[in-house]
């Protein structure tokens, strides 16, 4: 093989390979943040909430799991017109992801949920706490300790499963190193500096997210380790 | 007579060597030009672009066929070898090439200087046009209206070459990386024309008569040809001399007409 690299294109193009890793970022960080202040909420009334809004929120889990992502984005994006709502590329993308990690935490979040003893709440109406305090400081924040490194796991899967976007044509930097590639022929270089590029964003994403676990559940709380 | 069979013996042992040697040794070198390994595997490997009417759809048994398909399984067969279709989208026709994934690409490449770079073109065997499209509701007549406009266009093809450079300032360019999604943004409304060749914009408008697809103005025409890797010389002369031969004998015209409704124009040497 004789291929001859020249990894110099791929520097004089890094501003726009940085623009698509810049979106990458902020599909990622704003679907985690949305997806699982939704979680929380859907985990909740999975919980407590009324018969058919259980059964309804069920659905919505089984269908987001049990597909795969990129179709979920091809209804939003090339379905949803049909029925007079149209979204833009890069909202129909956050609005995918958001919807997808939101069915994933949610399970994530009915596990740790699960593994909360009887007994401490119990305890809790014992004491007088009322149904909100009792999930808020009983139920929720210890199941989060427990689902932590789990849900961590989903966001970098998050993070490097929104590289579908591109397929609806949102800028991420897969897209970015598509178009770079069908170009200039330079497909190896770009592909490679892609890899090294969304490697180095989950491995800061997962040193955050174990910087955050240490500091927001101190050792003395953390219980049995 | 144990040294008259034991001098037997050895000779042939030594013919047998060295027979098997030389290929061997040919292979080691990197003497065996691509030509040559089609021809001893009798198999060669050709590009199959299956969402892109009509030089590549798959028919109703989901099997491929097309213009470029066809002239890909003609070229086999003049050749005298298997013919191994490797399925590619459209940005990755010359990658699968240059990688080595497949022998010749047969996929309505059209010639560009910029593809000349890493690649080498045949002599040109058909020609397209490209144009912009869009449904009766978008106004657009020439490239300057496409202002304000959301146009799609699919990566590494002669629109994504061509139509940036013809559009104004303020249009705002939609990339996806095949045509079948290029052409679902367009009948979904998700942008207002699209860019594609001009037998697709017509294939897209006969079968979605609803959608009321219009071609809006031809942006360029251009031929297109096979495209081999630049160091396989001999098949690329191999190839040349088979359009030079099959645009004489109207094999080329027939399975051109024969896709795209039209006759083929004539054709210019590369």
């Amino acid at each position: 093989m004789d291929y001859v690299f020249q990894f110099g294109v791929v520097w004089d193009h890094c501003d726009e390979l940085l623009d698509g890793a810049w979106l990458t970022l902020r599909l990622s960080v704003g679907g985690f943040l949305i997806g699982l202040t939704l979680a929380g909420l859907i985990a909740y009334l999975r919980e407590v909430g009324p018969r058919p809004v259980r059964f309804g929120l069920g659905t919505y889990i089984e269908f987001i799991r049990n597909t795969p992502l990129l179709v979920q984005l091809f209804v939003l994006y090339f379905s949803l017109p049909m029925l007079g709502i149209r979204l833009d590329a890069d909202i129909a993308a956050l609005v995918g992801l958001t919807l997808n990690f939101a069915a994933y935490g949610a399970e994530i979040l009915r596990g740790g949920m699960l593994s909360i003893p009887y007994g401490h709440i119990e305890a809790a109406r014992a004491l007088g706490l009322s149904r909100w305090r009792t999930f808020r400081h009983v139920i929720l924040l210890p199941s989060l300790r427990v689902a932590f490194p789990a849900l961590s796991s989903q966001f970098v899967l998050l993070m490097l499963g929104s590289s579908v976007v591109s397929a609806i044509s949102a800028t991420d930097l897969t897209a970015v190193t598509n178009t770079l590639q069908s170009t200039t022929f330079r497909a190896f270089e770009f592909y490679f500096a892609a890899t090294g590029i969304y490697l180095s964003m989950a491995l800061a994403a997962r040193l955050l997210l174990a910087l955050a676990y240490v500091r927001l559940f101190p050792a003395a709380g953390r219980g049995a380790q | 007579m144990d040294r008259r069979n034991l001098l037997t013996a050895g000779g042939l042992a030594g013919f047998v060597s060295a027979a098997s040697a030389a290929p061997a040794a040919a292979q080691a070198t990197g003497t065996l030009s691509t030509l040559d390994r089609i021809q001893r595997e009798k198999k060669v490997r050709i590009t199959a672009e299956v969402d892109s009417p009509p030089f590549g759809i798959l028919d109703t048994n989901g099997n491929p066929d097309g213009s470029e398909i066809a002239t890909a399984r003609q070229l086999a067969k003049d050749l005298g070898v298997d013919l191994e279709f490797v399925q590619v989208n459209a940005t990755q026709r010359i990658p699968a090439l240059l990688a080595g994934r497949t022998d010749i690409a047969i996929s309505s490449l059209s010639i560009t200087v910029d593809r000349a770079k890493v690649a080498a073109f045949c002599a040109p065997h058909g020609a397209l046009s490209i144009v912009v499209c869009g449904p009766k509701s978008t106004a657009i007549s020439k490239a300057a209206d496409m202002a304000g406009k959301r146009i799609a266009l699919t990566r590494a093809t002669l629109e994504e070459a061509t139509v940036p450079k013809a559009a104004p300032p303020g249009t705002q360019l939609v990339y996806f990386d095949d045509i079948g999604p290029t052409i679902q943004a367009l009948l979904s409304g998700q942008v207002d024309a699209a860019g594609m060749s001009a037998f697709a914009a017509r294939s897209v408008a006969d079968r979605n008569a609803a959608a009321g697809i219009e071609v809006k103005f031809t942006v360029t025409t251009a031929y297109y040809a096979a495209v081999v890797r630049q160091a396989d010389e001999s098949l690329r002369q191999w190839i040349n001399t088979w359009v030079f031969v099959n645009s004489r004998n109207g094999v080329l015209a027939g399975i051109y007409e024969k896709y795209t409704g039209v006759p083929l124009p004539p054709l210019p040497t590369l």
